[in-house]
């Protein structure tokens, strides 16, 4: 792959003995039986073999380190978190697939494919021609900065994913916070009050996404109920936030919302109410 | 805060005569060329190339990046390796030698102190390759880092982004004279007080892609005996000897030098650059650009003609090159009384391109520091019209107190640079 020379389009039908000697070239640095799984896959179009195919192809770009992760991971492995693949490797690593299973996947099917379970589960229904089962949609810090009113240093949400009513969030506490100087001094305490901010930027992130019409809105907090704090959160915490849409009443915007860290309760709250002000028309 | 002085702290060279400082070094001292048969990869295209300066130890010729070997005991990951066109391979490990021998830490490399200039035509035969594939499979089939492995640019987004630079970055582009471009704008950043420390960095391709199209503008020797292939101011020169490589300088300010307690191969004190205005691709037959580059070198380093002991010339091997060059510097100097000694060690190296004034700049860089002059290689009989010029024909084992590199570009572009021992 990548700065190889031309290799012409794989035939797809019927298979012949060059098909095959192109797709063994396209897999060559690829284990022996991941090219066995990939013939037998194009003789017998059997989706079982999907998985060993697009396995093995992953494999074939990690690292030496990275190998046994993969190895002994199932399918919640993340390519770039746990495999330290980039976006660069997903696209050498996806060419292959489309070359050697026949298919073609768009840019915004990529974007979605963070694990191997994802990857195995979205070629297969591709072949079978299944829908692909509708997941979270996962977003990036470039995404949430690029649509959220709260910006650096006062954006308090790294990561999100929306799955209809509910959203999930992480923020990572890098103790460089200004407010952790004075919060308090010599020993740096993330507010209670940020965590609520943090929900309801969860919150802010989640209705623009999925009840704004897209018209430009300025949003406000205007409450919070049934709020209670567990524990106390130090840098290097990684809150991880959800939260979930309870009613939508003009202008007002109802979430319920829960922090937690490494799993364990760090904060509730039973409403977070935002309003929502049409842009003011001069 | 004044102009700050400039030093070389550190060298990274692969090259025809050496992938190391020792090994360059000896190669100079003896005279020694780094040519080998050129065979051309496709037999089907019609040559007549016999020669050219290889690199040795390195095989990158496979259009799959994955089959490229360095040798140990340099290792580049997959991932690093992707983006690199041919002559990346190169250039990483002279960086990797610079940061050495500067005794740089990671630290030192990466902050916003300090930055990176650098030059490469890019690779032709990547593009030529990215292309032809896109037509055949369209876009999505292309690899995805096709452009930045290809495009001229290719040293500075790989370096930037492998090294961790975080100062001033920049590619250089005007043919032969793109490193020494390079070289005098690092010099300006440093001096000026913009940047504390700054790499330069040159390569390019030795391929039937790169080299070929050279024999098409008659400015390639097609001979096969070394000697007559490459001989800067004989009288039977006959075109250059192509060849490939990575250099890398480390320039640094006054300030640093004396906080990291290094000691520099020596002092950058200026340069100069000027154009011909003649022609697109051959230096005026006066070398009215050149005369003029070499004065304001001179001036930029408050010099005078005289202090000027040594000269490292472009001086290629075609006719007309190395004719115009040899006029400037009649002009400049021994039709005023001076006479300083001139080499050319393209010789021995033979010319690589954007490559050549970075690597001319480390060999005498090393010169300095290892105390020797280079000799002018190959020279079996003087054409008369260097003939009231210096040019020495063995290496001498005393370092010059004061040199200038000289370096010319398609369309007359010209510059030089001024170094003094330390």
């Amino acid at each position: 792959m990548s700065n190889e020379g031309i290799k012409p389009k794989l035939a797809q039908t019927p298979p012949d003995e060059s098909a095959d000697e192109q797709l063994k070239d396209t897999l060559k640095r690829c284990s022996p039986e991941t090219i066995a799984a990939a013939l037998a896959f194009r003789k017998s179009g059997d989706v079982e073999l999907v998985p060993t195919v697009v396995l093995g192809i992953v494999e074939r770009f990690l690292e030496p380190d990275q190998v046994d992760t993969l190895r002994n991971g199932d399918d919640s492995t993340k390519f770039m978190e746990d495999l330290g693949m980039d976006s660069l490797t997903m696209f050498e690593a996806i060419m292959m697939v489309e070359e050697s299973l026949g298919v073609s996947i768009k840019n915004e099917e990529l974007w979605d494919l963070r694990t191997v379970g994802d990857l195995k589960a979205f070629i297969s229904s591709k072949l079978t021609g299944d829908p692909v089962e509708s997941k979270a949609k996962f977003y990036p810090i470039e995404e949430i900065a690029a649509i959220m009113p709260q910006q650096t240093p006062f954006l308090f949400l790294q990561t999100a994913e929306i799955e209809g009513s509910k959203a999930t969030g992480t923020y990572e506490i890098s103790g460089k916070e200004a407010f952790l100087e004075g919060h308090f001094k010599g020993n740096p305490v993330f507010p209670a009050s940020i965590m609520l901010e943090a929900l309801g930027q969860l919150g802010v992130f989640h209705f623009l996404k999925t009840e704004s019409e897209g018209g430009a809105n300025s949003i406000f907090f205007t409450g919070a109920d049934g709020v209670r704090c567990f524990r106390v959160c130090k840098p290097g915490d990684t809150l991880e936030l959800s939260v979930e849409l309870k009613r939508t009443r003009e202008p007002m915007v109802v979430y319920s919302g829960k922090i937690t860290v490494k799993g364990e309760k760090t904060a509730v709250a039973d409403e977070i109410t935002l309003i929502v002000a049409p842009e003011e028309s001069e | 805060m004044g102009i700050q002085r400039v030093f070389v702290t550190g060298i990274g060279i692969v090259s025809s005569i050496g992938n190391d400082e020792a090994s360059v070094a000896e190669s100079l001292r003896e005279l020694r060329h780094g040519f080998a048969p050129f065979v051309q990869e496709s037999v089907k295209t019609p040559g007549n190339v016999k020669l050219a300066g290889t690199v040795k130890g390195f095989d990158v010729s496979s259009p799959d990046f994955e089959d490229w070997t360095l040798p140990a005991p340099y290792r580049i990951r997959r991932d690093v390796l992707r983006s690199l066109p041919p002559h990346g391979t190169y250039v990483h490990v002279a960086m990797a030698q610079a940061i050495e021998a500067a005794k740089l830490e990671q630290a030192d490399v990466s902050n916003l102190d300090t930055g990176i200039y650098t030059s490469s035509a890019g690779s032709t035969r990547l593009l030529y390759q990215n292309s032809k594939r896109l037509h055949e499979v369209g876009p999505m089939r292309c690899p995805p880092t096709g452009i930045v492995s290809s495009i001229a640019g290719t040293l500075s987004f790989n370096l930037v982004a492998q090294f961790k630079i975080r100062g001033n970055s920049c590619g250089f582009s005007s043919a032969c004279a793109s490193s020494g471009h390079a070289l005098g704008f690092a010099y300006d950043d440093i001096a000026l007080g913009r940047q504390k420390r700054m790499f330069v960095a040159a390569g390019e391709d030795i391929n039937d892609e790169s080299l070929l199209p050279f024999a098409g503008m008659r400015a390639l020797s097609l001979e096969s005996e070394p000697e007559k292939a490459s001989c800067p101011f004989d009288r039977n020169r006959n075109g250059f000897v192509s060849t490939g490589g990575g250099a890398v300088l480390v320039l640094e300010s006054e300030e640093e030098v004396n906080r990291r307690g290094v000691q520099p191969y020596a002092e950058l004190l200026g340069w100069g650059q000027a154009s011909d205005g003649h022609n697109v691709a051959m230096s005026h037959p006066e070398g009215v650009g050149l005369s003029e580059a070499i004065r304001r070198a001179l001036r930029s380093a408050n010099l005078d003609a005289g202090e000027v002991d040594y000269i490292n010339a472009h001086a290629t091997s075609t006719m007309i090159g190395d004719l115009s060059e040899g006029r400037a510097l009649k002009e400049v100097f021994s039709n005023e009384g001076h006479s300083p000694k001139i080499s050319s060690t393209k010789a021995l190296t033979g010319h690589g391109l954007s490559l050549a004034s970075a690597l001319e700049a480390s060999i005498l860089s090393l010169a300095f520091k290892e105390g020797f002059t280079p000799g002018s290689a190959h020279i079996r009989e003087l054409d008369e019209e260097f003939a009231s010029l210096n040019i020495i024909r063995e290496t001498l084992a005393e370092a010059p107190s004061v040199a200038l590199s000289n370096s010319s570009g398609f369309g007359g572009a010209n510059v030089t640079l001024a170094f003094r021992k330390v």
